[in-house]
């Protein structure tokens, strides 16, 4: 594979946990700085994790929404001429999780909140040419659950919202020319297969995404997963982990940071324990043509994990 | 008993753990300092050695913190036990001048009040009103519309045993032309004042003129330096200006700016100040290095003029 045609995801830069020196994230130089060191890791092409919450409170310098962009750069397209100067070509897609609204009892504000943002960010995706825009149909069970401890009483009748929240942006996403992508990480209601009944709800074009170490956790092999579900993969995220959730992770409010035995969950690519080069070299052999997106999420470094990226990216053959 | 009791303002980003046990073992994954600021345990015991035994909270916090501990009072249990008591909680008033957002400003107000009963803290720093970009300038109408809603927020939070203390950010919609007729527009039995030295330095007022003019109303303090005083309006007025595009800090720790904060204490104790007084950080690099200069300016500059 031609390990040139692989983005980088953004979300390698921690927006939200304290650590020092984080405060530069939310400046527009830091971000104008970062472009040129993408490229020279070797990426054209970007995603971006779309985030409604710096379109509160002023911190437009982080450049992860429809208005950030707009405060900063006018638009979307300037945004973008902005990037190529700085060697980068393409936005390859954006995503967006609903973890924001989840934050009281009222699901009304949840779906509502979420279904605007979501729509903002769909348009979002659009004017930046993405490919694709990939969203978690669902927030944190565990923070879901927090705020409805009847959640599994309220499955059926959450599920069925989703669906038709899915659908309304599936018709968007249609008319934008943009793919509609699920998300499944390890923390969803609908994580693992259990996805499956939920595109299957929804019209053909919306796709999957196929996230390697959300799939790994979950207990499924990625592999399989792949093979089995070929003809609707609509991404694929090369993410890795050593992480075993022996003990239903998954299910705590914060379940990225597991309460009982603090580890980092996402490794580097190419630091973990899972086969990203058989998986690459699966895509290949079934040639998919595809987005593929490395995400050094929860990296402790961003600029070694572009060089660790990149040096694993090399030992693929080409 | 100190006159003066220190707090911090929580400016930590998401602390995404309650406490680490396998810190070691943490550690030695990737051998980085992320271990060092991941944990609410470390952060507190961080405070309670540099003797801020306060902490105010975040609103934007609550959302990580809740389901974390699953409660404000098991928070405060936790921070206690490490030597630290949880005094308040900051609240932003959005739109509290808007006449037609008046209900709605009302009730989130009182949320917040409930939510800082449950934390068991006393006090409600809040800042009247949005961004003046978007917002501004504010009539005299408008003006008056939000006394009424700092009044009415006020009462309620003075029957909870809460003061709410007006602070104003350099940027909002009330500004320079209108900051001393929200005050003096509101009721002194229920409306305090939170003096923020940086921000109403920067917003143009002479903090120690401020303090000499409004004393008797002051409930408590975010203290905090700046070297970027007087700011025209084209800047205060400007499209989201707190976050520089260009790494700009508007903020320092006490003792790396230039406001006179030795004659602020001067004045604290000529009119006898007690209370709490609450450090912010925001624009820091590293919140635990800020938080120890402070502690060493305020035992060896501040601290000697009145304590």
């Amino acid at each position: 594979m031609n390990s040139d045609r692989i983005a980088i995801s953004l979300d390698l830069i921690n927006r939200h946990n304290q650590e020092p020196n984080r405060n530069r994230f939310e400046s527009k130089y830091f971000w104008e700085e970062l472009y040129p060191l993408l490229r020279a890791s070797g990426f054209r092409s970007i995603e971006i994790p779309y985030e409604p919450v710096w379109q509160f409170g002023g911190r437009s310098g982080v450049p992860m929404n429809r208005y950030s962009i707009q405060t900063k750069y006018e638009s979307a397209a300037k945004y973008r001429a902005m990037l190529a100067e700085r060697g980068i070509d393409t936005v390859t897609g954006v995503t967006f999780d609903p973890n924001l609204f989840m934050r009281n009892a009222n699901l009304d504000f949840f779906f509502g909140a979420s279904g605007h943002f979501a729509g903002e960010a769909l348009s979002h995706a659009a004017d930046l040419g993405a490919d694709y825009f990939a969203i978690s149909p669902s927030p944190y069970y565990g923070r879901a659950a927090h705020y409805h401890p009847d959640l599994e009483a309220k499955r059926a009748s959450f599920t069925e919202r989703a669906t038709e929240l899915l659908r309304g942006l599936a018709d968007k996403a249609a008319a934008a020319g943009v793919t509609l992508v699920l998300r499944n990480e390890y923390w969803s209601l609908f994580r693992g297969e259990q996805i499956l009944p939920l595109i299957d709800a929804l019209p053909d074009g919306v796709k999957l995404d196929v996230d390697t170490a959300s799939l790994t956790i979950a207990g499924i092999a990625p592999a399989a997963f792949i093979s089995a579900q070929q003809g609707r993969i609509g991404c694929v995220h090369l993410t890795d982990t050593d992480f075993v959730d022996a003990g239903e992770t998954w299910k705590s409010p914060n379940p990225e940071f597991p309460a009982h035995r603090a580890t980092q969950v996402f490794r580097d690519p190419g630091t973990g324990s899972v086969d990203l080069p058989a998986i690459v070299g699966l895509l290949d052999r079934l040639g998919y043509q595809g987005p593929i997106i490395c995400s050094a999420r929860q990296t402790r470094d961003p600029f070694r994990a572009l060089l660790r990226t990149r040096a694993f990216l090399n030992q693929l053959p080409n | 008993m100190p006159n003066i009791r220190y707090a911090n303002m929580s400016h930590w980003k998401t602390i995404p753990y309650r406490a680490i046990d396998n810190f070691r073992d943490f550690y030695y994954e990737d051998k980085t300092n992320t271990a060092y600021y991941s944990d609410w345990d470390t952060i507190l015991k961080y405070q309670s050695a540099l003797g801020f035994d306060g902490i105010e909270i975040a609103p934007w916090d609550l959302a990580d913190i809740l389901p974390l501990f699953g409660s404000p009072e098991n928070f405060s249990a936790f921070a206690k036990d490490r030597g630290v008591e949880v005094i308040g909680m900051f609240h932003g008033a959005h739109a509290s001048h808007a006449a037609d957002h008046y209900d709605e400003a009302i009730r989130s107000g009182r949320e917040a009040v409930d939510t800082i009963v449950k934390f068991g803290g006393s006090y409600m720093n809040t800042c009247p009103t949005q961004n003046y970009c978007g917002a501004g300038p504010l009539s005299r109408e408008e003006v008056q519309q939000c006394a009424k809603v700092m009044n009415e927020i006020g009462q309620y939070a003075t029957d909870h045993g809460v003061k709410i203390g007006l602070h104003n950010e350099f940027f909002c919609a009330i500004n320079l032309p209108n900051h001393r007729e929200l005050i003096e527009s509101t009721d002194p039995r229920y409306v305090h004042y939170c003096l923020d030295t940086a921000q109403i330095a920067i917003l143009g007022e002479d903090i120690l003129t401020f303090y000499e003019d409004y004393h008797d109303r002051i409930s408590t303090f975010h203290l905090k330096d700046t070297a970027s005083a007087n700011q025209p309006d084209s800047v205060r007025y400007s499209r989201d200006p707190e976050i520089t595009d260009d790494g700009t800090r508007w903020f320092w720790e006490p003792g790396l700016g230039e406001l006179d904060l030795q004659g602020l204490y001067r004045l604290l104790k000529k009119h006898e100040f007690k209370g709490w007084m609450s450090i912010e950080y925001d624009g820091s690099p590293d919140m635990l290095a800020s938080m120890a200069l402070t502690r060493y300016h305020l035992d060896k500059e501040l601290r000697p003029i009145y304590d």
